[in-house]
């Protein structure tokens, strides 16, 4: 199963609270897992990291040491870390602003090397929050309502393929592309085998999901020169699979629906906004009143 | 006319009501459906019932009497295995409308997704616009009627189900095919169209039935089952 969606408004606005009331009514579709991928605003003089650490108790050692290997790569904290308030909590979920400078890719390598490290997110504008729970849970601890910015993704896991906890859930990041996103519902069944062809250009991956497969591999297409829906059309016909996926970038959001046409996607829009997720009554929490809908068929792509 | 509240009433609690009424032959209105699902699920005669807006997944599923009215949008397994009874819907509809249908009518006034007619065993579904990709897959008996075109792979693995398409059809799926539906065929099914309201007009006629390739195997046919 699986829900995602997404929202893309025309002004800066409460991406944060609309994506949690449009997770909370896709809550039946999996509570293994619930994420946000929130785009804020740009900000060229800092890159924002989303990271996890698994021993809370360890956290200050921990950050001075994430802090090395930073500086190594070439970075440097623009602000202070931060992180959630739940200090009850085994794991931390913390938060860097650091130098554009930075080697993405080398500081990500080396952090996870550290141990008991993950990496949600890397981006001038995009933070990935996940964690295990339902949209009510994942957003109380983490604060994801009162976050504001232009767009954003949402998904909850029911989990079909691989492990049940905070690393395998969604949305992926790109690694080690900045400010590219996806969420995903379906399954891809020839995943290993492009996932080794990426291994070979030297990309890593940071968990076992078909999902962050597909991130890498639209944005590696559009690093060697598609376009945006040139490289989202590609993967209908390169992956293999049932799927309907939503993937963020900057811009905006691209969705790209398989041959079989099984997993569903609705969007609606209005002057300030356009929503899209997987049922209609999530898009009905944004949009409360009746409004035209539409729906894709098989082999759509979409560009918001 | 009695008056029930998706916004103050579980799913489970309305649906109580609902068919508790229904087979008073109460006339019900429900009011703020918001695109929830399982909505008006296994109805009785001889009521009626009005959703004042969209409705989500298997809306009027195993009903076996009764008419319901959708004003706006049904998701997916709208009428799902129906025995009998009448539902129409003002909008378009998501994958599956009348799937496993057993008989009744569903009446979609917009566009249907992909799978409309999906193993219908009975009944006719109207649709007063385009079905989606797949529809009328391994459909077994019945009537699917499309007003308008008919995406990729229609009648695919048909059984003894026919589907009605008036605009065009833009792929067979595996084993269907195309003949001239006769005069009584057209006849019949204009005075369905007549009967649920819909504008008649002259249209090409064209009736998707099994090529009965898939019926039997067949090794000279080998190609067939390689396409499956």
């Amino acid at each position: 199963m699986c829900g995602i969606g997404g929202v893309k408004l025309t002004q800066p606005g409460p991406i944060g609270e609309e994506l949690v009331q449009m997770m909370s009514a896709l809550r039946h579709r999996g509570t293994d897992s619930t994420g946000f991928a929130l785009y804020g605003p740009w900000r060229d003089d800092r890159l924002i990291a989303r990271l996890r650490v698994d021993n809370r108790e360890r956290l200050q050692s921990k950050l001075k040491e994430i802090e090395a290997e930073l500086q190594n790569a070439g970075g440097a904290f623009v602000t202070p870390p931060t992180w959630d308030k739940a200090d009850n909590a085994k794991d931390a979920f913390v938060r860097l602003e650091v130098a554009p400078t930075t080697d993405v890719e080398r500081v990500t390598t080396a952090w996870i090397a550290l141990g008991g490290v993950e990496a949600h997110s890397f981006g001038h504008s995009l933070e990935i929050v996940k964690d295990v729970g339902d949209a009510q849970t994942v957003a109380a601890r983490h604060g994801i309502r009162s976050f504001t910015g232009t767009h954003g993704l949402g998904h909850c896991r029911l989990a079909t393929e691989t492990e049940v906890d905070v690393a395998h859930g969604h949305p992926f990041w790109a690694r080690p592309f900045p400010d590219v996103s996806i969420v995903h519902n379906g399954q891809i069944t020839n995943y290993y085998k492009s996932r080794r062809l990426l291994e070979q250009d030297g990309y890593q991956f940071s968990s076992d999901n078909d999902s962050e497969l597909i991130s890498v591999f639209i944005a590696d297409q559009m690093k060697h020169g598609k376009s945006f829906e040139e490289a989202l059309r590609y993967s209908i016909g390169a992956l293999d699979g049932v799927f309907t996926y939503l993937l963020s970038i900057p811009a905006g959001i691209g969705l790209a629906k398989d041959r079989l046409a099984i997993k569903p996607m609705i969007s609606a829009k209005n002057e300030q906004l356009v929503v899209m997720a997987t049922e209609e009554q999530a898009i009905r929490q944004v949009l409360r009143e009746e409004i035209a809908t539409t729906s894709y068929g098989q082999s759509e792509v979409v560009i918001w | 006319m009695v008056t029930l509240d998706v916004d103050v009433l579980s799913p489970r609690a309305l649906n109580e009501k609902l068919r508790a009424l229904m087979a008073q032959g109460e006339e019900v209105v429900v009011e703020n459906p918001r695109s929830r699902h399982n909505l008006g699920v296994a109805l009785p005669g001889p009521g009626h019932v009005t959703f004042k807006g969209s409705v989500g997944y298997y809306c009027g599923g195993l009903s076996s009497g009764g008419t319901a009215v959708v004003e706006g949008n049904a998701g997916w397994g709208i009428g799902e295995s129906m025995a009998s009874g009448f539902i129409r819907v003002r909008g378009s509809v998501g994958q599956s409308v009348g799937a496993s249908l057993r008989g009744g009518t569903v009446v979609v006034e917009g566009d249907a997704g992909p799978r409309a007619g999906v193993a219908q065993k009975g009944g006719v579904v109207v649709v007063g616009g385009s079905i989606g990709f797949l529809s009328g897959f391994m459909a077994q008996r019945g009537k699917l009627i499309a007003l308008g075109d008919a995406a990729d792979g229609v009648g695919d693995s048909l059984y003894e189900g026919n589907i009605f398409v008036g605009g065009n059809i833009h792929g067979l799926g595996i084993d269907a095919v195309i003949i001239k539906p006769t005069a009584e065929e057209i006849d019949e099914i204009e005075s369905i169209i007549a009967e649920v309201g819909m504008r008649l007009e002259i249209r090409d006629w064209k009736k998707v039935v099994a090529g009965r390739k898939l019926w039997y195997f067949d090794k000279r046919e080998g190609q067939t089952w390689l396409k499956v």
